[in-house]
């Protein structure tokens, strides 16, 4: 039941989101770098003026930052706090009170209830702004500034771990995997990195939810990695539970979607 | 909080990993055939849309929906992106062209 009419609108504070100009221009969307970066080692991500700024962002992004934190008043994307967002989607059951609106807005990645007026409720977000959608770049424009952003503060951390990793690995790309937490780090930069795209393998939507899973052999072709370090990657895999034998023993699927 | 069916951003090349799935697209509509659309995919191939909705030929749309097969949507929403969805990209001289449609009429 789509009570909103399927209307497409941006939440958010700040941001004009049928100026399509004034998008282009730059503005002050962009987190700068030193908002990025933890003011201290001890941890924890950085305050201050980092709760102002307004994060492009997708649904599932927020959701797993809300799952992965225990406070749920306050938690942090990139490292960054995450305060005002802006999201884009359609605006579904969309239900007006006297005290409040509320809806849930679906960009495509997830659902997420909105409120106006109330933030009573741990898991809904209260919304600053809502401008309903005129020109249709605008979604794309925001996915892609969301994917700008995403890089921005992901590529900043590079200059931190050059502390903690060896030199040679301070350029490797490092995809950004929200499973990469739930599995046992081994200490090293790049054997995460294989421990990542092997995990990233077995969560492909295409393979995802094939009965008996797939192959060693199939990872291996997919990935072009060595075929030893990729049976090793996915027997600790499989020693720590994230993914398990199906069928016989050369068949594995990941315990994500049991 | 509900992330258990995203739809995926597909073209039609990739379609067919999501089959039975749920997608979502933006197609530029060729015709209508009476209960169906058919319309170019992103990488310029042809996709039909079941939808009752009425968009003009040659406008922009996105759909919402369940891939049937690997050039069938079963549309649940669809949306007119009108006939020039994108045009501006190109303006300020940045090509997405792979990221929605291949050619800008």
């Amino acid at each position: 039941m789509y009570g909103g009419g399927g209307h497409y609108d941006g939440g958010g504070g700040g941001g004009g989101t049928t100026n399509a100009n004034s998008l282009f221009g730059g503005g002050g969307f962009m987190p700068s770098q030193s908002t990025a970066v933890p003011e201290s080692s001890g941890g924890g991500f950085s305050k201050g003026r980092n709760a102002q700024t307004l994060l492009p962002l997708t649904v599932k992004q927020i959701m797993d930052a809300a799952q992965a934190s225990d406070d749920k008043s306050n938690f942090a994307i990139n490292d960054v706090e995450v305060s005002t967002v802006r999201l884009v989607g359609r605006m579904l059951c969309k239900i007006e009170r006297v005290t409040d609106v509320s809806f849930t807005l679906d960009d495509g990645t997830g659902k997420i209830d909105v409120n106006r007026w109330e933030n009573e409720s741990s898991d809904s977000k209260e919304m600053a702004d809502v401008k309903r959608v005129t020109d249709f770049n605008d979604i794309t424009h925001h996915f892609l500034h969301c994917i700008h952003v995403h890089l921005e503060l992901t590529r900043s951390k590079a200059p931190m771990n050059a502390s903690t990793s060896t030199p040679g690995n301070v350029n490797q790309v490092r995809l950004p995997n929200n499973q990469a937490t739930t599995f046992s780090a081994s200490g090293n930069t790049a054997g995460n990195d294989i421990s990542s795209l092997v995990m990233s393998a077995f969560h492909d939507p295409a393979v995802i939810n094939l009965e008996h899973g797939i192959t060693v052999e199939y990872v291996i072709d997919r990935l072009k990695l060595p075929e030893q370090e990729v049976r090793e990657v996915i027997k600790g895999h499989v020693e720590v539970g994230n993914i398990y034998n199906t069928i016989d023993d050369l068949h594995y699927k990941s315990a994500l979607n049991g | 909080m509900d992330t258990s069916s995203p739809a995926a951003l597909v073209n039609a090349q990739i379609l067919n990993m999501f089959v039975g799935r749920r997608v979502r697209t933006v197609v530029q509509v060729q015709r209508n055939e009476g209960g169906f659309l058919v319309g170019q995919s992103t990488d310029g191939h042809q996709l039909t849309i079941k939808s009752s909705v009425d968009v003009p030929v040659s406008h922009f749309m996105e759909v919402y929906g369940i891939a049937e097969n690997s050039q069938t949507i079963r549309a649940e929403v669809c949306t007119d992106f009108g006939p020039d969805f994108g045009e501006i990209l190109c303006a300020y001289g940045v090509c997405l062209c792979p990221f929605y449609h291949s050619t800008v009429n």
